[in-house]
Formats: structure tokens, C-alpha cells, sequence
């Protein structure tokens, strides 16, 4: 494929091409959904349509600096960490990993648009499946900046503990059973794998200055921020449309007791797709309606997995595993979040 | 051989070039956002500082791709990870051909979809001046009190838009405004019942500013303090359109 790709002195590429009509299709399904709800509540195409950009763009212009600083943080972590030193200060067998990877956002502090670059750049680097996945999963909330958005917005009680813990356990256990039943090969895609070498070791000059460095770690950074924005981009192209054509009520009028409403608030927490330093305080508005344990699980799913983040998981993971992905996580949060409200005593 | 070698190197110049553009245009469009006060129809002004460091990045990040592809020795160290391909020039340039095509707007009428709320959103303000308060800090108000009639008698001064429904009494409307904790995604439109003498001539989407008084009534399905207005005078969107829990 990349042989006869490079023989290939064409303009645009045919493979380019066939992606250039399908980015095509796209937009027409896109522009027809949106004349689809213009018909269906009677309004006007071009105001639909303005609401939509108004949405789209709200949630690329929050989310896009931290994607640049998650793509800077990516582009200096190539340049200036060596692998090995990676792998030094982390521990070796599949469990030990997955608990500290599920830390490492204390060290690398990205939110859920940055996490993804970074858990790819630390892949390439050779580290173990069960570490970037743990990382990948907790590092979102993991960071001094969400810890103190939920402390402000519910004070030191059970959905701040519930948060923290929740979110650990379903890290370690989801990094720990991805790392264990999958070959590398089977999680990773190839432009992930990197063989654990340092790609900018085999330069055979003498070794560059800092500031040559810092270049070249920006300049990868760039790179990055192409590669990753598209499927931040396509996200956020679902997370607004959906906002746009299906019903908030017809969203809250669902799912009330101990099991649905974490349900349904996860399924919420997916579509919302909104950033993990700021979701404690739209989690503040459903307070009133559902239980502590829905509340925990929106909070604790939300960061792990949404929309925008899954369409960013397809850049770096295998299909299936993305759907393992987000089905894991589902499932564990679901469990957590019945159990709180079983200890609170909901029925 | 050689010319197509020659025609493979300026296309990868072309698309270095192109990403530059976009970089910058990025740039200048979150620059543009912040100097035009556009900015407010799409975030929390509270976080504008991210916006001016998303901005300063993309400067930089544009300037180094710029110098790296117009200086070759630079070059010679950059490493190409990615194959930066035409389709994800495309789609990473889409939010600026879609600020460029469609006009900045407010999220108003037209984005409530499926009703305005009558519960507040977020954590509890302090109690003001009834005349300061905003429709957000009413819904507080009567969240908290234990009794509708409370508020019997109390003057009311609030800026929104005009919302229907078809439950609604024939002279009433809701006065409604969008709140934001963060940016839009999380946009949630909530309101307050208003009784007007000839309240059937206001359009919905219309911004009025309200005054009147409380007084608990059923409108609707609900019993509830109800505005009734003495004076209403429309007026121009808020530069700041959303109301920030």
C-alpha cells in the first residue's frame, strides 16, 4: 500500500479520492438530516442549520486548546523521553501496569480531547497495552483541575469519593483484561504500534541542539493536531447534530429507579460529550432528577468514553477493540453505579 | 523518474503549505472570536483565557510548520510520522469553512427542542435585590421557597426570549433564556411564565424586557408565581445571550 502509493505521482491519489467522495456523502447526509428537522418542527432551513454551527463550533472551540496542548504534550514526550525511561519507572506485570497507568494523568494532566494523542504517543513508545489503556481511561479525571471542578460543584461526599473511586477500578480492571486476552497487534493499529523504538534515534548526525528539539517536537505537534482533529472534529459533528435533532425532554423523560437512570445517564454522559474539567457542573442540573448512583456513573463514564472520543479511539485502536472499549466501561460503570444506589438505599 | 520525483516533493509542498493556512487561519479565527465578542455565543466567558492559549498555539504551531517547510535543513530532521493526506486537510479546515459560510449566531428560539425548563440549573446563588435577579436566580428563588405564594407581590425586571407552547393561555407567553456552564453542548433553555394584557402580539424569538410583578397562578399544567407584567419594551439581543449558573 505505501509502495504503490509512492509510485503513484498522480495529483490526488485514487485511495485519496475514494475518501474525498465519501467526506462527500457525508456532508450531503449531514445537510439532508438537517432539512429533515427543518421539515419535521416547521422551521426555517438556514436558521437549523446556524444552529448547528452555533453547536458545532462551541464544542470544537472549547475542546480544541486542549487538544493542541494534548498534541504539544504527544510531540515533547517523542522528542524528549526516551522509552526506556518509560518503561524504568513503571512496573512490569500486566496488573502493576494497569495501576499505574491509571495514575500517570497526575503526571501528564490532558482532559478527554488531549488524553488520546498522549496514550498514543506512550504506545509508540512501547508501553504495555494494559498501561496506555488504564491511562487512557482515568487519566481524563485524573488531573488536579477535574478533581477541584467536582469538589466545587458537590463538596467531599459521596459523588466526589464515588467519582474517584469508580473511575480507578474501571481503569485498572479495563487495561488489565484488554492487556491480558489481546495481542498487541490485535489492539493496536499499525500507525500505533512503533516497535518501542524511539523514532528519532536513527539520525546518524551528531545529536541536535535543544532548540532543534523543541522544533522538532512542535513540528510533530502540528502533525498531530491533524491527525487526531479530524476525528475531534468528526465528534463533534455527531455530538452537535444529535443536540440538534433529538429532544432533550424525550431524553430526561426516560429512565428513573436504581439501574435505569444510571443507564440512561451514561447514555447521556455519551452523547453530551462534554469535557471532563467542566462536567461536574452540568452533572449539577440532573441533581434533583436522578439518583447519587446515576450521577457517579455519569461522571465517571463521561471522561472515559463519548462520541467525540470514540471517533479519536478509531485512530489509534482496532475496531473491535474500540467497541470493547466502550462496551467494558459501560457495563463495569453501569454495575458501580447500581451498586452506590444500592448502599444509599435507593430502591 | 526524476520528474516525478520533482512532482512528489512540490506536492508535499503544497500540502505543507496548506496545512500552514490552516493553522493560521485557525489562529485568526479564535482571535476573531475574541476581538469581535463572538466568543460569548459559543462558551463560558469564564474560560475565554483558554481561547487566547488555543490561539497563541496555533501561531506557533504555524509558524514552525512554515519554517520547517521553507527551510530544507530543517526539514531534513523532521521525520514524517503521518502521511498528512487531502482528506484530513479537508476535514480539519470544515470549522473554518463553516464560520466563514454561516453567520455567528446565539443559540435562540429555533434551538429549543423540546421544551424550556422550569427547574434552575447548578448550585445555589445568594439572594439578591429582587429587581438584580435574572431569570436563572428566580428559578432558584422558587425552587427553594416552600411555597408558590411567597413570592406574591414581588417586582420582577428580566431580559429574555419570547417561547410558546400551545398549553400556554392565550395572553401568556414564557420568557426564556439559554443556560451555559461551559460551552453549548451543554446549552439548557429555561424560563418563567408571564401574563401581559395583549400578551398574543409578541412574536416567539423576540427579546423583551419584562417588568411586572409575582403572583402565584396556574398556567399551564402548574400552579406557580406567575409574571404579571406592567411594562414590556422589546429590546436587543444581550451581548452576553446566555446566563451563566
Amino acid at each position: 500500500m505505501q509502495l504503490a502509493s509512492q509510485h503513484n505521482h498522480r495529483a490526488i491519489k485514487p485511495a485519496d479520492r475514494l475518501k474525498l467522495a465519501a467526506l462527500a456523502l457525508l456532508a450531503v447526509l449531514l445537510l439532508a438530516s438537517i432539512g429533515y428537522q427543518a421539515a419535521q418542527t416547521g422551521r426555517e432551513y438556514m436558521l437549523v442549520l446556524s444552529v448547528f454551527a452555533t453547536r458545532f463550533l462551541g464544542i470544537f472551540v472549547e475542546a480544541v486548546p486542549f487538544l493542541l496542548l494534548g498534541s504539544i504534550t504527544s510531540g515533547l514526550i517523542e522528542i524528549f523521553i526516551k522509552s526506556d525511561d518509560i518503561m524504568r519507572f513503571l512496573p512490569r506485570n500486566r496488573l502493576g501496569a494497569a495501576i499505574g497507568g491509571a495514575f500517570l494523568g497526575l503526571v501528564f494532566p490532558v482532559c478527554e480531547c488531549g488524553v488520546v494523542p498522549v496514550a498514543r504517543r506512550l504506545f509508540k513508545k512501547g508501553s504495555p497495552i494494559s498501561l496506555g489503556v488504564a491511562f487512557l481511561l482515568a487519566a481524563p479525571f485524573m488531573n488536579p483541575i477535574v478533581f477541584a471542578s467536582t469538589y466545587i460543584a458537590f463538596g467531599f461526599g459521596p459523588v466526589f469519593i464515588g467519582r474517584i473511586i469508580v473511575t480507578i477500578l474501571v481503569a485498572v480492571i479495563v487495561g488489565f483484561v484488554i492487556g491480558s486476552f489481546a495481542q498487541r497487534r490485535a489492539v493496536l493499529k499499525p500507525i500505533s504500534l512503533g516497535g518501542g523504538h524511539d523514532e528519532g534515534g536513527h539520525c546518524d548526525h551528531e545529536p541536535p541542539s535543544t532548540r532543534a528539539k523543541l522544533m522538532g517536537a512542535l513540528g510533530i505537534a502540528g502533525d498531530e493536531f491533524f491527525e487526531m482533529g479530524r476525528f475531534l472534529i468528526f465528534g463533534s459533528i455527531l455530538a452537535a447534530l444529535m443536540q440538534t435533532l433529538v429532544p432533550q425532554e424525550s431524553l430526561l423523560a426516560l429512565g428513573t429507579g436504581p439501574v435505569l437512570s444510571v443507564v440512561f445517564m451514561q447514555i447521556l454522559a455519551y452523547v453530551l460529550s462534554v469535557c471532563s474539567t467542566v462536567d461536574s457542573f452540568l452533572a449539577l442540573a440532573f441533581v434533583n432528577t436522578f439518583t447519587t448512583g446515576a450521577i457517579v456513573s455519569f461522571l465517571s463514564f463521561g471522561p472515559m468514553v463519548d462520541i467525540k472520543s470514540t471517533l479519536m479511539f478509531t485512530g489509534v485502536f482496532r475496531r473491535r477493540i474500540v467497541l470493547y472499549l466502550i462496551l467494558l466501561p459501560f457495563v463495569m460503570n453501569l454495575l458501580a453505579g447500581a451498586m452506590v444506589n444500592l448502599l444509599l438505599g435507593y430502591s | 523518474m526524476m520528474a516525478a520525483r520533482e512532482k512528489q516533493k512540490s506536492q508535499f509542498e503544497l500540502v505543507a503549505w496548506i496545512k500552514s493556512l490552516i493553522l493560521f487561519g485557525m489562529g485568526i479565527y479564535l482571535t476573531l472570536l475574541l476581538a469581535t465578542g463572538n466568543l460569548s455565543n459559543y462558551i463560558n466567558q469564564r474560560f475565554a483565557w483558554l481561547v487566547v492559549v488555543g490561539a497563541l498555539l496555533f501561531f506557533v504551531l504555524a509558524l514552525i510548520n512554515l519554517v520547517s517547510s521553507i527551510k530544507p535543513a530543517e526539514r531534513a530532521h523532521k521525520h514524517h510520522h503521518y502521511h498528512i493526506t487531502w482528506d484530513m486537510l479537508l476535514v480539519v479546515a470544515f470549522p473554518l469553512l463553516l464560520a466563514i459560510a454561516i453567520p455567528s449566531r446565539s443559540l435562540g428560539i429555533e434551538a429549543v427542542n423540546g421544551g424550556v425548563s422550569l427547574s434552575p440549573v447548578g448550585i445555589a446563588s445568594v439572594s439578591r435585590n429582587p429587581l438584580d435577579r435574572n431569570i436563572l436566580d428566580w428559578l432558584r428563588e422558587f425552587d427553594r421557597a416552600p411555597t408558590p405564594a411567597q413570592f406574591n407581590g414581588s417586582p420582577v425586571d428580566v431580559v429574555g426570549f419570547v417561547y410558546r407552547e400551545p398549553l400556554h393561555p392565550e395572553d401568556g407567553f414564557m420568557i426564556a433564556r439559554f443556560t451555559m456552564s461551559c460551552c453549548v453542548a451543554d446549552a439548557f433553555p429555561i424560563g418563567m411564565p408571564v401574563m401581559a394584557a395583549g400578551g398574543e402580539e409578541y412574536t416567539a424569538g423576540d427579546w423583551l424586557r419584562v417588568r411586572g410583578q409575582l403572583k402565584a397562578t396556574a398556567f399551564g399544567a402548574d400552579f406557580l408565581p406567575v409574571v404579571f407584567a406592567d411594562a414590556i419594551e422589546p429590546v436587543d439581543e444581550p451581548r452576553q445571550p446566555y446566563l451563566y449558573p
